[in-house]
């Protein structure tokens, strides 16, 4: 059996020419890609949020190791999407109408595809009627709707609504974050949830889904 | 009756003069958005319905704050004006325009924008549309945003030259008309004078894209530039000294001939928090931000009157006791609902050793959602707390934002006036 310890080594600490090495060994060695992404990258991943809510890692260092998961991620998408492994849910994601800052909104996504989550990111400026249709789509279990500003916070609330008119509200589980956002916000435009900060947001997505299932 | 310049001098050395001093304008983070100015303008009955408002900073789109609306809210504080912009041209040709949500403007002659087939609105460094954009406003946006032009890069062979480009000597134009601009204000108004130069803040995050440069070069990208910190600390630091240096320069050659006339000097406008705590590491703060922060603030304090300002969202709590060893004398916004970030803990905690400019009422709820009463009791409230002992001079937190209802805008001024006398009734 693998000792999958230094590929997580290489996650926690950012180093992404020695886990795209790592990855690829693993793979030629003959272990399963879903076995690297359970056993390397996901508890390095792990480890990267928990130092994030210790105040041990800062933004810059998440932004170092998701770019160190994404080499080894992009190497077993493939691999992964053939041997039709299940994500642990669907998750789309975007800014909302108005709102074009998704530095918060891509963290999360890091953040929850190194924690087995498939993304569909859906980018910035969404309408409401957008993410209604991308949800039909994808089959989305949940929608991660980000906002920086005061000014576009409320295009929420108009993304709420479009799924309550569409009659496809009970369908998907909404949580929200950014600056503005609190938890009385998202429990007053009918969100099933907010999130400070991505770590926390992995926590509430595998919540959100352990709830629906 | 004490003039705004003394008003301010003595708040800012930590005594209370006679009532507690207001910024409105002073910086391009302490001013209010276009759209909320016209509104206050035509409640005040300063202007016909109609009348534009000139965007004095086309980035975050601020509004002019004339000497009418000055006098009419007893605003102890005056910018500083410089010629250029964020996206490079000139403050000059004023022309008509109207933002999405219909408030008439005047921008200068080189805000040319171009709208795309998504309903955005492009912006071109220098007005010069034969270059790529460099800013982007969405559909019914109130501000603009940096476009990232980032080629790519080789980030084990960095080129320092590439990222200080954009650092340079004060230009004999600019001198000339910011000495001009310094005696006018200080001869024929009372006001205290806020200065802020280009090329003072160490890794902004709003200037590592550079939106005024038609050709930018090296480290551009945001979250490139956030991985630099964690990654190319050696690099980063380079870039630092060598801005450091010209700063200090153009700080000689501004003092030279504006000297004491100003009152306050923007040093740092850098980020350092998120909504709920330190955006980096506090040590990477003491290590690559610290050291050139204190050069620039021992260089002024021993060569001036000048007070020192660092402007800082989010929580900052981490990092309060090295900005005071950093030599700043004054902090804003004071973001009282980030995350550790309480007014009272705050006032009590560093109050005797920093000053307040800001904190006034929370902009990112009170202020665009609350109604004019919770308004008046948060603004009381703020009076209560950061008043006593001087130290504060109040301020809403950040600029304030477009859509606020004006009632709101009103009710924070009356109740500055009304209750911000000294002694602060308890």
């Amino acid at each position: 059996m693998t000792n999958y310890n230094e590929l997580q080594e290489c996650i926690i600490k950012g180093n992404r020419i020695k886990a795209r090495e790592l990855t690829q060994e693993c793979l030629d060695n003959g272990n399963p890609a879903k076995e690297i992404l359970d056993e390397g990258l996901i508890p390095g991943m792990a480890v990267v949020g928990k130092k994030f809510q210790d105040g041990e890692y800062f933004i810059p260092e998440m932004l170092v190791s998701a770019r160190a998961l994404n080499i080894g991620l992009g190497i077993l998408k493939p691999l992964l999407e053939a041997s039709d492994v299940k994500p642990v849910a669907k998750v789309l994601v975007g800014t909302v109408k108005g709102d074009i800052h998704d530095i918060g909104k891509n963290l999360v996504a890091i953040m929850l595809r190194g924690s087995g989550f498939e993304i569909i990111d859906a980018g910035v400026d969404v309408s409401p009627e957008k993410f209604v249709q991308m949800a039909k789509e994808s089959g989305a279990d949940i929608l991660g709707l980000s906002a920086l500003l005061t000014t576009t916070m409320t295009a929420m609330k108009d993304t709420v609504d479009a799924f309550q008119a569409d009659g496809s509200r009970d369908k998907i589980k909404i949580m929200i974050g950014g600056a503005p956002v609190t938890t009385d916000y998202a429990e007053k435009i009918g969100a099933d949830g907010y999130a400070p900060n991505a770590a926390i947001a992995v926590e509430m997505a595998k919540t959100l889904v352990g709830g629906s299932r | 009756m004490l003039s705004s310049r003394e008003r301010v001098q003595r708040a800012l050395d930590h005594q209370e003069p006679d009532r507690i001093p207001l910024d409105l304008g002073g910086s391009g983070v302490t001013g209010m958005h276009v759209s909320t100015v016209y509104k206050l303008r035509q409640a005040l009955g300063l202007d016909s319905p109609g009348t534009p408002v000139k965007v004095i900073e086309p980035y975050q789109l601020l509004g002019e704050i004339q000497p009418d609306l000055i006098a009419a809210l007893g605003v102890d504080v005056i910018e500083l004006p410089g010629r250029g912009t964020m996206f490079g041209f000139k403050k000059t040709g004023w022309k008509p325009w109207t933002t999405f949500d219909g408030t008439p403007v005047l921008v200068p002659d080189g805000f040319n924008t171009v709208p795309e087939p998504d309903g955005r609105i492009f912006m071109y460094p220098e007005g010069d549309k034969s270059v790529p954009a460099s800013g982007q406003m969405p559909e019914g946006g109130y501000y603009f945003d940096t476009l990232i032009r980032q080629d790519s890069f080789d980030a084990d062979n960095l080129t320092l030259d590439d990222n200080i480009e954009e650092f340079e000597l004060i230009s004999d134009e600019d001198l000339e008309f910011c000495s001009a601009a310094a005696k006018r204000l200080f001869a024929t108004t009372d006001k205290a004078i806020f200065a802020a130069f280009p090329g003072l803040s160490f890794g902004d995050i709003a200037q590592v894209p550079a939106p005024w440069l038609k050709n930018p070069r090296g480290i551009r990208d945001i979250e490139e530039w956030y991985i630099s910190l964690a990654s190319h600390q050696d690099f980063v630091k380079e870039i630092f000294e060598r801005q450091c240096e010209i700063a200090l320069l153009n700080l000689q050659k501004v003092y030279a001939e504006v000297g004491n006339r100003i009152s306050v000097i923007l040093v740092s406008a850098t980020d350092f928090g998120l909504q709920t705590g330190p955006f980096i590491s506090p040590n990477v703060y003491r290590e690559l931000f610290k050291p050139f922060n204190k050069r620039l603030n021992d260089w002024i304090h021993e060569n001036t009157t000048w007070k020192t300002f660092i402007h800082s969202c989010g929580s900052v709590l981490a990092f309060i006791p090295d900005f005071i060893d950093a030599g700043f004398d004054i902090l804003n916004p004071v973001q009282t609902a980030a995350t550790d970030m309480d007014a009272a803990a705050l006032k009590s905690k560093f109050g005797g050793q920093i000053a307040f400019w800001g904190g006034g009422v929370d902009t990112q709820s009170t202020l665009p959602f609350g109604t004019a009463d919770e308004v008046r009791s948060e603004v009381l409230e703020r009076l209560k707390i950061f008043g006593p002992g001087g130290g504060f001079v109040f301020n809403t937190i950040h600029n304030v934002q477009p859509k606020i209802a004006v009632e709101n805008v009103l009710a924070m001024y009356e109740t500055v006036r009304e209750y911000g006398k000294y002694p602060i009734v308890k």
